[in-house]
């Protein structure tokens, strides 16, 4: 960072507009859920913590909660052995049709959230399934599986294949191997997708909204109709749930691999 | 000899006959084929998404009866040719164009700084705390976020109380073009930084110091040595946040307020508001197509960048 005054300045003015335009929303979230008003101030009109005592009564916001919290679940457990055989595949091997098997796999980014929201719809309205959980869940194991196969890609990448030979030749057949030499490697990668999976699935919004129906509505889909309707201190109460996880799972990614790892070139 | 068996720890037993199972079902002389077993899993699963794409690409074939709310049983191109003459969605699909250029520009000209000050910081105090900075609106998701730019710019919003204190009228912040821009921006930064990190880590520090001892300033320094090396990270985060931005549903809707419409939106309006699934599914395509045309022309000009899965990176 050795650099001309112009150039830190220039640096800093646009890093702090990013910053700002970042944080924003968060902070503004996060001070007017502690509101004493019914109505939202910023600065709040004196602190109380009542509007989270209104939510935590709320059945409806705890139930949608509960089964946000499913459908991530179900999300991660899908993704992790699917992503994480996918991302050593890709990594280890020189397969036949490499290119063609990456551009398919990256699919579910390539094809807009709409277009494959509404074809999962399509499907799961034939199969009969639509208007249960786990099919929500599933999708979004869909349409963010890259982000799995990807993080385990990146650290198997690492890994130096006359390991697994060694193994091998010390006896061990092919799935100790796999345990216990493979599987340990490419750990880093595998806690990150999975972390990744599991809050982009709690976030999920427009796939949900579209597999959804009134009776299994998840918690995103819930607050986006009562923004429709009116503007009350309970809803900020209710992200702060989204902005606490999100913490939780830097703080995990932070502990566990290191945010550093997403600054290291390929 | 029973004895000497049961020694065995229990997960050597369990062990053992799992690689027994193993080996029976998938033998050694199937070796070659384990890396497509392995993959397996992930096409089948990607898969939904192509039946996904079959089914729209069948419905949008087929003509609502409007007298009896009946799908036509043979296919036609009638909703293409609706889907091309009628003027909304052209307003439609010209402001979601225009709107994933502007951007995307803008997107890139902010993340750029934010990238390159996080890789180059000597302080490690300075790069966590742009990390989680990033990082924390990035895992609070769309709806959230959008909400609070509620709170902060709505008809009573912060913005709008601060401008009364001084005597300004209140001006409504919300509910146009600006707005949702400003939102999609917000929301892209996280994905746009987190592309173009790795191809500046990527960039040793030693040939600016170069540039440098060479005469040039540091904008020279940056437009000819920074900028030109980091083009795999500007061609993937622009591909995502072009693509990204361009289908974007939860920003129109909330930030737009039904005024500023997306292609996404409109879709789902055909399916949820007017029930004309196949006008729903045509546009769908259409999109589909559109965004597959703008990330293939991308990646035909630049290569895939830093999109790029598994071993081959270019």
């Amino acid at each position: 960072m050795i650099g001309s005054r112009s150039k830190s300045i220039v640096l800093w003015t646009l890093v702090t507009i990013a910053l700002v335009t970042l944080s924003a929303p968060t902070i503004v979230v996060l001070g007017a859920s502690f509101t004493d008003g019914n109505i939202i101030t910023f600065p709040p009109d004196g602190l109380s913590l009542r509007w989270y005592a209104r939510i935590s009564q709320a059945s409806d916001l705890r139930n949608a909660f509960m089964r946000t919290l499913q459908v991530a679940t179900v999300c991660t457990i899908v993704a992790i052995p699917v992503g994480t055989l996918a991302g050593i595949a890709l990594a280890k091997y020189a397969v036949r049709f490499e290119k063609t098997i990456q551009i398919y796999l990256l699919l579910p980014f390539t094809i807009p959230l709409i277009g494959s929201g509404i074809g999962l719809m399509l499907i799961f309205g034939n199969a009969g399934i639509l208007g249960q959980l786990w099919p929500v869940g599933i999708a979004c194991c869909v349409i963010n599986l890259p982000f799995m196969i990807w993080a385990v890609t990146a650290s198997a990448t690492g890994l130096d294949p006359d390991l697994e030979l060694a193994a091998a030749n010390c006896g061990a057949p092919p799935l100790q191997v796999f345990f216990s030499v493979t599987l340990p490697a490419v750990m880093p990668g595998v806690i990150t997708g999975s972390l990744l999976m599991f809050i982009l699935a709690l976030n999920e919004f427009l796939v949900s909204l579209l597999l959804v129906d009134a009776r299994i509505v998840t918690l995103p889909v819930l607050i986006y109709n009562s923004i429709r309707s009116i503007i009350t201190p309970d809803l900020a109460a209710i992200s702060v749930v989204f902005i606490a996880c999100s913490a939780v799972a830097v703080f995990l990614l932070d502990r566990l691999v290191g945010l550093d790892i997403f600054l290291k070139s390929k | 000899m029973r004895a000497a068996r049961t020694a065995y720890p229990l997960t050597w037993r369990i062990m053992d006959a799992l690689e027994g199972v193993a080996a029976a079902i998938w033998p050694a002389r199937f070796r070659r084929a384990t890396p497509y077993l392995m993959l397996l899993p992930a096409v089948l699963l990607v898969g939904l998404l192509v039946l996904g794409l079959i089914q729209i690409a069948d419905a949008s074939l087929r003509t609502l009866d409007t007298t009896t709310f009946q799908f036509s049983d043979d296919y036609s191109i009638a909703n293409f040719r609706r889907a091309l003459t009628e003027p909304l969605f052209l307003v439609v699909a010209q402001r979601s164009l225009v709107a994933a250029l502007i951007v995307t520009a803008v997107t890139l000209v902010f993340a750029f700084p934010y990238a390159y000050l996080m890789v180059r910081t000597r302080s490690p105090g300075l790069r966590k705390f742009l990390l989680i900075a990033l990082f924390l609106p990035f895992f609070i998701g769309q709806v959230v976020r959008a909400y609070g730019w509620l709170i902060i710019l709505g008809n009573q919003g912060m913005v709008n109380e601060a401008l009364g204190l001084v005597g300004v009228a209140p001006m409504r912040l919300i509910y146009n073009y600006p707005a949702v821009l400003f939102g999609l921006v917000q929301y892209m930064l996280p994905f746009a930084v987190l592309m173009l990190a790795p191809a500046l880590t990527a960039i040793p520090e030693e040939l600016e110091a170069a540039a440098g001892s060479l005469g040039a300033n540091w904008v020279r320094t940056f437009i000819h040595v920074v900028l030109p090396l980091a083009r795999p990270g500007f061609v993937g985060a622009g591909v995502v946040v072009l693509t990204l931005s361009l289908t974007d549903f939860a920003v129109p809707a909330i930030l737009g307020g039904g005024s500023q419409d997306f292609i996404a939106n409109a879709i789902y309006d055909q399916f949820f508001r007017t029930s004309d699934q196949g006008l729903g599914a045509m546009l769908a395509l259409m999109l589909v197509a559109l965004g597959s045309i703008l990330v293939g022309l991308v990646f035909a000009l630049f290569g895939a960048g830093t999109l790029a899965m598994g071993r081959s990176r270019t």
